[in-house]
């Protein structure tokens, strides 16, 4: 018998990683370094709020409310996303190194997912694997690239490296279901997931002139999972939600 | 607290930019032609170009850029400069009546491959690959080998060497979620507006 309460906590948590992530990434719709990247960033984005409409979809399985109502109709304490994916996109560097941080561990957590034992959750880690490898695939070409490029490139990528990573550990902040998911063998637990993450990312960054911060001395940015969140989020769910809470029958 | 949306807040343009200010030098980059195969055994075709600092990026964009709506089974990118060009011809010329025999024997052997352009308008295809030493000995070696009853309005050469081919274990990346009517333009109702305004001007006259 699989614990529904620690299940819809997973859930919930990676949708609405995907969810405030998708839209962040959407604001760079237009105003990209170069068009081929706009439209590839942007394309991006909208994987992700198709990604997580299907996990609120599973949510709605469950009997939580439809997506569209959990979506937009939550504020930000009601939400579990980490506080990572909610900060302003800054400048390109620093929501390419979101991006390519977040998007790591995202398709690291799919892939362990393939394997659950909740079904419709393993299944839909299946249907997303091309998805989740473009955005890797995209996310490691352009680190290796502006990662070795200039002074300039190298500088930027650095610093929001290190502005990022501590938001980035938020990503595996632990659960109070944790035992409960990992005995359920619904998921093998955050823990798992973070050392798999460090190889990965470990081995991109390797390959170019940046340098990883050093684990022992940053503090992790916890809380969001728990609906704690910075001063970004209500502003970001206000926006998103302006056409729905004038008419959530509106359509185009 | 004000909207963090750069399309709203305009990324602090300043309202007033002086008055001369130095020109921008051209920062633009190379471009990649990007060719598609829709189906496992159907010939690659040219599609379009991207602008990418190089062949692995010019992959990375082409992908989104020319495959984010439909499904295929292949792609590849080469740099623009590296794509050799045939005359162009007309009505029943075939272009090959163009390509000298005669060609020197300089360079290593290697594979070229060939790409016909059937029809004014449309995309070049890919037909086949000629091992040669260099452009015109595939050329001449290609005219007996790709010449038929159908006249071919131009030739694109390009070194196999210089091609970036997705790995076949990347072919995932166009294995997407079919839900993507959002993304599609087929809930504007542009027609029934359209309809709307001919009758209303029809009902003004």
């Amino acid at each position: 018998m699989i614990d529904e309460i620690a299940l819809k906590e997973l859930i919930y948590k990676m949708a609405d990683d995907l969810l405030i992530l998708g839209h962040r990434n959407s604001e760079w719709t237009g105003l990209g370094p170069l068009l081929e990247e706009d439209i590839a960033f942007s394309s991006m984005a909208q994987d992700k709020v198709g990604q997580s409409y299907a996990l609120y979809q599973l949510l709605h399985d469950l009997g939580e409310n439809d997506p569209d109502t959990v979506a937009f109709m939550r504020n930000a304490e009601q939400f579990h996303n980490c506080q990572f994916v909610e900060l302003p996109i800054g400048e390109y560097d620093f929501s390419l190194v979101r991006h390519f941080l977040y998007d790591t561990a995202d398709a690291l957590r799919f892939e362990m997912l393939s394997n659950s034992a909740y079904e419709p959750l393993a299944l839909l880690a299946k249907k997303i694997k091309g998805e989740l490898r473009y955005h890797t695939m995209h996310a490691d070409i352009w680190i290796k690239q502006l990662g070795a490029a200039t002074e300039d490139s190298i500088g930027r990528l650095q610093e929001s490296l290190i502005q990022a990573f501590p938001y980035a550990l938020g990503i595996f902040e632990p659960s109070e279901y944790e035992d409960q998911i990992k005995a359920d063998k619904i998921f093998e637990g955050e823990e798992i997931l973070q050392e798999r993450w460090m190889d990965k990312i470990s081995a991109v960054i390797g390959s170019t002139a940046l340098a990883l911060p050093d684990l022992g001395t940053i503090t992790p940015v916890y809380g969001g999972r728990k609906g704690d969140h910075t001063a970004h989020l209500q502003p970001l769910l206000d926006e998103m939600s302006e056409v729905f809470k004038i008419d959530p029958t509106a359509d185009w | 607290m004000k909207s963090l949306d750069p399309r709203v807040s305009r990324l602090n343009i300043p309202d007033q930019p002086p008055q001369l200010e130095s020109k921008v030098p051209l920062d633009q980059l190379g471009t990649f032609e990007v060719f598609l195969q829709l189906k496992e055994g159907k010939p690659y075709h040219h599609v379009g170009a991207v602008h990418a600092p190089n062949n692995e990026m010019a992959f990375v964009f082409a992908k989104e850029q020319f495959s984010r709506r439909l499904i295929c089974s292949g792609l590849f990118v080469v740099e623009t400069r590296n794509v050799k060009v045939t005359r162009f011809t007309e009505g029943e010329d075939t272009v090959y009546n163009y390509i000298s025999e005669t060609f020197n024997e300089e360079g290593e052997s290697q594979v070229f491959e060939f790409f016909h352009l059937n029809r004014r308008g449309k995309q070049h295809e890919h037909i086949g690959s000629v091992e040669a030493r260099n452009y015109d000995e595939a050329l001449a070696l290609a005219k007996p080998e790709f010449i038929n009853e159908k006249p071919v309005f131009n030739v694109w050469v390009v070194k196999t060497s210089d091609i970036l081919f997705n790995d076949d274990e990347d072919k995932i990346i166009w294995d997407t979620l079919p839900e993507k009517k959002f993304r599609d333009a087929i809930a504007y109702k542009a027609a029934d507006k359209l309809k709307e305004f001919k009758e209303k001007q029809q009902e003004a006259l």
